[in-house]
């Protein structure tokens, strides 16, 4: 059974449609790109898939569960999502931070089990992060923060991952080390799409890209055919031997 | 947190009530703590812990650090409310003079977060600029209302000025049941609170439905407001500037920042009203006065710490 499934999902924010008869799915340890020109949609996309946004027309199920009706304390269990924008003016610190990844696992008034400090745990030490615990998320680096939030996914503890830009705003070595990361969750059998801003990073292990060329068009498939120079120069209206293409 | 900045609240609690107790031209006589002191206290300790518990409701449900019941016109709408009553003849420990505070303090405060909402991406200062707006509106009617009922306006004047005058018992105990429920309630939901002060989308996929604890702590952080202005009128910066304080002893969890807000909003208050009494004595400067003269200068500094740490 597909991990997320995607099918005939319409929708527009009141003029032409900005995604039209979109259909797709991932398996377990499928490590999907989006990618596409700015305005195009793919974080919308996301946020459909999730249902934070709603008004779209079609069906998304997570490992066979339909997301349309569902209550958001069973669809964090089934599926995390890392935002582009993590600000927050308070000072939790990395650990609190990545406890909350629990919420929907603790419910909302007693303390935290054993179980949820384990999940913690083990989400801090697959970021690389554990060092960091007690620090405040906001005296964090770029990417350190970003670590931590991917961190707060994990312990959410779901077969779907889905990112927003996770790669934005940092260093060539926290963008490898994210890609990485993302990289061995797929490896342990996620499934992860995550909206990428640069095609070279998808060559760091993503299998799967779904383009957006604007206007509600997409193609979806293996990332090999889907990131040729070709491809890639059409999508983003550059020339094919442009030197930001990579091969 | 260590131990030791556990043992602050509570001792500052201590203290205020102290000096509240014992603050004042009149002296140190039985009669006089009893009579007057004491109810007085105590109204200052419901009235401040109504508003630190909201301003921390508010903050965390917002994630804006810049919200309170009074910059919000959570406040300005429950006095406006009081005041129709007033005028209208409804007394004030009747259930009706509650709901009717409660109402005005729940619409100004949507009112106030739909105006915000309007002007696209609700930001920190949107919601100020609204709430503003919304307050002064309101205030105008007040004021209106005050000039066109002038025979009656003297106690009503001090009211809208925020004072502890004349607790009554009925109401006293009405307003504190209501904060304690209200206080209540919202620490049984504290990781929800946690949750959206991490923001309405992350809050969503954290497994929180951002709509219910937006209108569930709305609710809360409006009775608790009601309960308070219901006491003690209109008293700013309490909500505002008590969480901050407190977040610096407990950290940002709504676990403990919660209770600790409401302690520390009483203790606040009843040491502000405390300063009211004693400082220009005989002359009393009502304790929503001596708020504004604390708060408005904090209120400034956070303005210029956000703008600082968004450049």
């Amino acid at each position: 059974m597909p991990a997320l499934k995607v099918e005939g999902l319409t929708f527009s924010y009141g003029g032409a449609p900005l995604i039209s008869g979109m259909s797709f799915a991932l398996l377990p340890g499928d490590f999907m790109c989006v990618l596409g020109p700015n305005g195009s949609g793919k974080s919308t996309l996301l946020r459909l898939i999730t249902g934070f946004q709603g008004g779209a027309s079609g069906s998304v199920r997570i490992g066979g569960q339909e997301v349309k009706g569902l209550d958001p304390d069973r669809l964090a269990r089934l599926l995390a999502y890392v935002p582009s924008e993590t600000f927050t003016p308070y000072d939790f610190s990395v650990r609190e931070a990545v406890l909350l990844g629990r919420t929907a696992r603790a419910g909302l008034w007693r303390g935290y089990s054993a179980a949820d400090q384990e999940a913690a745990d083990r989400a801090l030490e697959e970021t690389g992060i554990a060092r960091l615990a007690g620090r405040s998320i906001n005296t964090l680096s770029t990417g350190e923060r970003q670590l931590a939030f991917i961190a707060q996914a994990l312990a959410q503890e779901t077969g779907v991952l889905l990112l927003d830009e996770p790669t934005s705003h940092l260093d060539l070595r926290y963008k490898a080390a994210v890609l990485d990361l993302l990289k061995r969750l797929t490896v342990r059998g996620m499934a992860v799409a995550a909206v990428l801003h640069e095609p070279a990073l998808a060559r760091l292990g993503c299998n799967k890209a779904l383009l957006f060329r604007g206007g509600g068009g997409y193609s979806f498939g293996s990332a090999a055919e889907m990131l040729s120079p070709g491809a890639l120069a059409a999508v983003y209206g550059i020339p094919p031997e442009s030197p930001l293409i990579p091969r | 947190m260590t131990k030791g900045k556990y043992l602050l609240l509570p001792a500052a609690l201590a203290a205020a009530c102290l000096l509240s107790l014992a603050a004042g031209p009149a002296g140190l006589s039985p009669e006089i703590i009893w009579n007057l002191r004491l109810p007085r206290t105590l109204a200052a300790l419901a009235v401040g812990a109504g508003l630190g518990l909201a301003g921390a409701l508010f903050q965390g449900v917002l994630k804006n650090p810049l919200s309170d019941p009074y910059i919000l016109g959570t406040s300005a709408g429950a006095t406006a409310a009081a005041v129709l009553c007033f005028i209208a003849g409804v007394d004030r420990d009747s259930p009706l003079f509650f709901l009717a505070v409660f109402t005005g303090a729940f619409g100004d405060t949507f009112l106030s977060y739909w105006l915000a909402r309007l002007a696209g991406r609700l930001s920190d200062a949107s919601l100020v600029l609204a709430g503003v707006a919304v307050s002064a509106f309101l205030t105008a009617l007040v004021m209106l209302t005050l000039t066109a009922a002038r025979e009656r306006s003297f106690s009503l004047f001090y009211f809208v000025l925020g004072g502890l005058y004349m607790a009554r018992p009925g109401v006293l105990i009405a307003s504190g049941v209501i904060i304690a429920v209200c206080g209540g309630l919202a620490l049984v939901r504290w990781r929800a609170l946690d949750a959206m002060s991490l923001g309405a989308q992350s809050a969503y996929h954290l497994g929180v439905s951002p709509e219910k604890e937006r209108i569930l702590f709305f609710v809360f952080a409006c009775a608790a407001t009601s309960a308070a202005v219901a006491l003690g009128g209109t008293i700013g910066f309490v909500g505002l500037m008590t969480p901050h304080i407190v977040r610096l002893l407990t950290g940002p969890s709504s676990r403990t920042l919660v209770p600790a807000s409401a302690i520390g909003g009483a203790a606040l208050l009843a040491a502000a009203d405390a300063a009211g009494r004693s400082l220009f004595a005989p002359a009393e400067i009502p304790a929503g006065v001596v708020m504004a003269l604390a708060g408005a200068p904090f209120f400034m500094w956070l303005l210029w710490r956000s703008a600082r740490g968004r450049t």
